[in-house]
């Protein structure tokens, strides 16, 4: 028998999703009023349609692969070391954007990501030389998103300063 | 005429100085994100949607709009010049636009589509000036019931009847779904799925969802797999056709435009069936069939561009008479809508009549401006190409902060952001549309609604739906639209 193993991770996700919506509709009151159904019913539609394509998934994995799948394009296996470095540019901004400001926490991600595709093509370049170069760049970049918004929109977005400018 | 007094008035709203620059801006930014890969219209938008809370609506309707069709136009050029397709739309095109470009013609080929896509465009804008405040006359007599089977109808259309595998396309609608139910409940105002999160009662951002799926996993699609992939790019040439070529398109564009407008206006979304539609007719009518496939022919992507365009301009009927999206970026124009607190659906050529009319003028002004963008200014989109990609989806990401950051102004978002991201990257490898992920999350929330007013109306009876005869007319198309495809295949195969 042909059990593709990550299709059948993708088709217990799916279950898990379905479960977690089911256990969460049961906590969810069913004051229906008059139209017999409640905030509850759609939840419950939602999480057993789920636990059904879930069930279907994990089948179609179980008996030859998901069906009418076009190859996925790109490389057969991931390149985890350049996927590392731009999640760690994202969480990283996550973090720290409230602490170090927009314009430099969006820099830092950015020198991360950059880090990380060029990891990807094979030529990282970790000198640091080439690390100013590209928190230049993402400065250059943020910097004027982050004064049209703050200055021209009036949207506010954190700063190191409360300037407005960085 | 009042019809022609209104869009009068639209042209005079939308012919502001100010009016015309976002107009500009939506169309510059537009073809800026068709031509860059890795980044579209629907993405470019909702990136954008912060500037809803401070912009007045009709200004950045004029903007979005832009947006829209603008990356229409700029894809195409990416298709022709790039070996790469972008965005479903345009890989039609870039069967013949690529096989032009190899064959030095990249330059007739790009010219016929822009022109194409013109004449298509306006075309279409003025067959919306028209059937539109039609449309919306007959929508308004529209109830609950036949409103929910409208939606269900789109749900199935999207999910089901578009993809090629029905369970994967439905399994992302009940994902979209579910992510619409997470915040308060509309009617009884009770919180599901929050967790106890404050952040989650709001419900979830459209940014948000929409930013994950497209941006950030295409930024970590692309460090994980697409590392080694080199792009070739074709050589440019002049951008010009010779009399020749004119006469071959002249009757594409508008075949193509008749053929694409009607696929727009039904909830059935997309523009891959009315292109490759386009593409079969020409190839099938032309006298030059043999350069279909060898050296490029130029009816191959003169009419499926021009339907493209065509099918584009379309989506705003059902948008806004019925405040149906049938797209990623309608169903995020609808969230913009919501923004201000404006559901498109056939009051809103009453109680908006200024704003919608200034956004259909708008779509006259803006063809315009896009044949000039993407005519004599065509050299500078193509330099755009040349941005290394590590530069490109760096820069991607700063814009996918901005959107999603300025709209709630949380980083817990910008975590949750990364594992939408995490989503998106699993459904490309596996092969999961992300269409009804968006339009389920936008798009069920109202159908909740609706469908909970409908038995209100039925005090509780389910045969509400097959009692009143516009539902269950639409729940007989809603059948067909799931069982006619099947019984079709099987006795193909008898």
């Amino acid at each position: 028998m042909d059990v593709k193993l990550p299709q059948t991770l993708v088709g217990v996700g799916t279950l898990a999703t379905g479960v977690m919506l089911v256990v969460g509709a049961l906590s969810i009151k069913s004051d229906a009023g008059y139209s017999g159904v409640g905030p509850n019913f759609m939840p419950w539609v939602v999480g057993v349609a789920l636990l059904a394509c879930g069930a279907f998934l994990v089948y179609e994995a179980y008996s030859g692969g998901y069906r009418e799948l076009e190859e996925p394009s790109g490389a057969q296996t991931g390149d985890w070391p350049g996927f590392v470095w731009v999640s760690a540019g994202i969480l990283l901004n996550a973090a720290l954007i409230t602490t170090i400001g927009f314009i430099l926490s969006c820099a830092l991600c950015f020198v991360l990501a950059v880090r990380g595709f060029r990891s990807a093509e094979g030529r990282l370049d970790l000198r640091p030389r080439a690390w100013a170069v590209d928190f230049a760049l993402g400065f250059a970049i943020a910097a004027p998103v982050y004064w049209m918004f703050t200055q021209l929109l009036a949207i506010n977005l954190p700063g190191l300063t409360s300037t407005g400018w960085l | 005429m009042d019809i022609l007094n209104q869009l009068l008035q639209g042209f005079a709203t939308a012919g502001t100085p100010i009016n015309l620059l976002w107009c500009l801006l939506g169309c510059t930014i537009g073809t800026a994100v068709g031509v860059l890969p890795g980044i579209g219209p629907a993405t470019a938008v909702a990136m954008l949607l912060p500037i809803t809370l401070k912009v007045d609506p009709t200004a950045s309707m004029i903007f979005f709009a832009g947006i829209y069709y603008g990356a229409m136009y700029g894809g195409s050029t990416t298709s022709i010049l790039l070996n790469t397709p972008g965005e479903s739309g345009s890989m039609v095109t870039a069967m013949e636009g690529n096989k032009m470009a190899k064959a030095g013609r990249a330059g007739a080929a790009l010219a016929t589509s822009a022109i194409g896509s013109f004449v298509a465009g306006t075309i279409a804008t003025v067959l919306v000036t028209f059937f539109a405040p039609v449309v919306a006359k007959y929508a308004i007599r529209l109830g609950p019931p036949e409103y929910f089977m409208l939606m269900v109808l789109a749900f199935c259309t999207v999910s089901a009847v578009l993809g090629k595998s029905t369970l994967r396309g439905l399994t992302a609608l009940f994902v979209g779904l579910a992510m619409g139910l997470v915040g308060i409940d509309q009617i009884s105002g009770q919180a599901r799925y929050t967790a106890g999160v404050p952040e989650l009662l709001d419900g979830l951002e459209v940014v948000l969802i929409a930013v994950g799926l497209f941006a950030v996993s295409e930024a970590l699609y692309n460090v994980l797999y697409e590392g080694r992939t080199v792009e070739t790019e074709n050589p440019m040439s002049k951008v010009h056709m010779t009399r020749e070529e004119w006469k071959r398109s002249w009757p594409a564009w508008l075949r193509a435009t008749f053929i694409g407008f009607p696929f727009g206006t039904i909830p059935a979304g997309g523009s891959e069936i009315p292109t490759f539609l386009s593409y079969a007719t020409e190839k099938k009518l032309s006298k030059h069939s043999a350069e279909f496939g060898t050296k490029g022919a130029i009816e191959g992507v003169a009419g499926p561009e021009a339907a493209n365009n065509a099918a584009i301009t379309a989506t705003l009927i059902p948008l806004l008479t019925l405040g149906i999206p049938t797209s990623n970026t309608t169903a995020i124009l609808l969230g913009a809508f919501q923004n201000y607190g404006i559901q498109p659906g056939p009051q809103l050529f009453d109680k908006n009549s200024g704003l919608v009319w200034a956004l259909i003028a708008s779509l006259y002004i803006g063809n315009v401006m896009l044949l000039i963008l993407n005519l004599p200014l065509i050299g500078m989109w193509v330099k755009l190409l040349k941005i290394p990609k590590s530069y490109l989806y760096a820069g991607i990401l700063i814009f996918a902060t901005v959107g999603v950051y300025g709209m709630r102004q949380s980083a817990f978002d910008l975590v949750l952001l990364y594992a939408i991201g995490l989503l998106g990257v699993v459904m490309r490898r596996y092969d999961f549309p992300t269409a009804p992920v968006v339009v389920g999350m936008i798009l069920g929330p109202l159908a909740e609604a609706q469908m909970r007013n409908a038995l209100s109306i039925g005090e509780g009876n389910w045969s509400v739906f097959v009692q009143r005869p516009g539902s269950l007319v639409l729940l007989v198309i809603v059948v067909a639209v799931l069982v006619l495809p099947r019984v079709l295949k099987l006795l193909r195969r008898r």
